[in-house]
């Protein structure tokens, strides 16, 4: 399966009377972009603002991060199974607007975290602050529950970001990447001394705000299964997770999965990338044990060298990051696996809840309980009276300047379990 | 099954059909009676670390364990031992609950924890 990324970069988003791209700015229809967002009649209200990078601004609460794309030719279009639908993706060319992202916001429950700083010392945390983001701010009708904001929330992201895509959709992108998957037999006939390398992605499952969707399939009712690295690409892999800011996978990551891309970097290289095994981290037992014991089959089915297992979320998805690693390599299968740690304000204490000693190749991406200072900020895009919440609450405190002091947890991304951050050590 | 909550919303909802036993206690007092439950020989049938809202933030902990006490089940007490820990690392980090956790945070949390364990209350109602 083969697609290509026609890449066009977008430096500034400005509100005008018609919607196009013209060079690298794309200008919006306000008013045309919340009609088109209002027909979900769970919604009260839209408003739309833009964050850029160096503004003295701060979006809070971040649900998700969505980046637009728009299918030119291929198969089905973008978001398959939720948006649009069900039809298999991820070949022909799909163009995606580069430097920009459609970002939701929603207080959904009382205790949301989430936020982006567009500057100062928050920003260095988390790379949506080197984007042009245009910020959707949905007010839901009065009275509807949890899952149904929720549900509503997202799909006005992706129908937000959809929108945006489509007028980019006669552009003859300037730069265009190449991604490229053969079949078994194919792969094996073409790379025939290269290792074998699969990757297994396991998703948030657990329930109500810790959700993900695969063409529209909770995942959570599925066992796991594989999956074209494309599809991921034109976006089979929607976010519904809404908890635990610095380790959720937005559906920006998972269009941009950082170890999908280097993967196929060292593809017919340095190793031969055969498929991704999709997972689910459900919060009972027994179904921990069946999809474990299913990826360590699928894998080994594949016929593989090595596998890399990220994680998504903090306690109960570490027992199936656990499961998955020990029962892969008890089939004689090396693993790498990717996490973050909750190892106290100092770092001193024990990262994960659940450890094996087969898990002795680990990727951290930090760790969550660090202790940063936010300063004020000029402009606060979402809900303001969260920041009270997070304040007094948990994770921080909110001082009467409007500076925070909170753990890392409270930023979107900063220890994404797939790598995508900005996080090092020397 | 049997359900060890001290979630009130848990209680209410889930009806008279599931036995349930209700800790009048916190967060920690569930997961201790879940603990002397495997003891017994109950074993774990959902995570006690369910959810991605961290120990020192919810207070309403319900966790879902075997209704017929048999002999010691060694994974679920490794399971329950790692998850006390892990709440006690928690423990050690400061909140401030009493200013943010007014009555409609409290039952956001309620509904949360619910929410988690009926997810896994369907997938236990596969089982004969």
């Amino acid at each position: 399966m083969k697609l290509e990324l026609g890449k066009i970069p977008i430096h500034d988003v400005k509100f005008d009377s018609e919607s196009r791209i013209e060079g690298n700015t794309l200008y919006l229809n306000q008013e045309e972009l919340i009609s088109h967002l209002m027909v979900d009649e769970n919604i009260k209200s839209i408003t739309i603002d833009v964050a850029r990078p160096g503004d003295k601004t701060r979006i809070m609460p971040v649900k998700d991060v969505i980046e637009p794309r728009v299918k030119v030719s291929g198969k089905g279009q973008v978001f398959p199974g939720t948006l649009s639908k069900v039809e298999t993706v991820g070949q022909g060319r799909t163009n995606v607007l580069k430097g920009m992202a459609v970002v939701t916001t929603g207080k959904i429950v009382g205790f949301q975290e989430g936020i982006i700083d567009m500057s100062g010392p928050g920003a260095d945390y988390t790379p949506f602050s080197k984007l042009v983001n245009l910020v959707v701010v949905c007010e839901p009708v009065e009275g509807i529950d949890q899952h149904t904001h929720e549900k509503t929330v997202r799909i006005a992201g992706l129908r937000a970001a959809a929108y945006l895509g489509n007028l980019a959709k006669d552009i003859e992108a300037e730069e265009i990447e190449t991604y490229e998957t053969y079949t078994v037999k194919e792969s094996m006939e073409k790379f025939p001394d290269l290792p074998r390398v699969a990757y297994v992605l396991m998703l948030q499952t657990q329930g109500l705000l810790h959700d993900t969707y695969v063409y529209g399939v909770d995942m959570k009712h599925s066992l796991p299964t594989i999956i074209y690295p494309t599809e991921l690409m034109d976006g089979a892999i929607i976010s519904g997770n809404c908890v635990s800011a610095c380790d959720k996978n937005t559906t920006y990551h998972h269009l941009n999965n950082p170890v999908v891309e280097d993967l196929f970097k060292k593809h017919g290289k340095e190793l031969n990338f055969v498929a991704v095994v999709i997972t689910n981290e459900n919060v009972y037992l027994d179904d921990k044990e069946r999809s474990s014991d299913w990826t360590s089959k699928l894998v080994e089915f594949l016929d593989v060298d090595g596998v890399i297992i990220s994680q998504e979320g903090f306690g109960n998805p570490d027992t199936d990051l656990i499961m998955n690693c020990k029962k892969i390599e008890a089939k004689g299968i090396k693993t790498v696996i990717i996490t973050d740690e909750y190892a106290g304000r100092d770092g001193a204490s024990q990262s994960l809840a659940d450890a094996d000693e087969s898990a002795n190749a680990v990727v951290t991406a930090g760790n969550a309980n660090m202790v940063i200072e936010l300063p004020p900020m000029d402009k606060v895009i979402g809900y303001q009276e969260v920041a009270d919440v997070i304040a007094g609450g948990f994770a921080g405190s909110l001082k009467p300047d409007g500076s925070i002091t909170a753990e890392l947890q409270v930023i979107v991304g900063a220890t994404n379990e797939l790598g995508f951050n900005k996080l090092s050590a020397r | 099954m049997i359900i060890i909550t001290n979630n009130a919303k848990m209680m209410e909802e889930t009806g008279n059909s599931i036995e349930k036993e209700y800790i009048d206690g916190t967060h920690k007092d569930v997961l201790i009676a879940v603990r002397d439950r495997i003891h017994k020989g109950h074993r774990l049938l959902t995570h006690p670390l369910s959810g991605s809202v961290k120990p020192n933030q919810t207070p309403f902990k319900s966790v879902a364990i075997s209704k017929v006490p048999e002999k010691l089940d060694l994974d679920s007490l490794d399971i329950i031992e790692k998850s006390i820990r892990t709440y006690e690392q928690f423990e050690k980090i400061p909140t401030d609950n009493g200013k943010a956790n007014n009555e409609r945070i409290l039952n956001d949390y309620r509904e949360i924890d619910y929410k988690l364990l009926e997810s896994a209350l369907i997938s236990a109602n596969r089982r004969g």
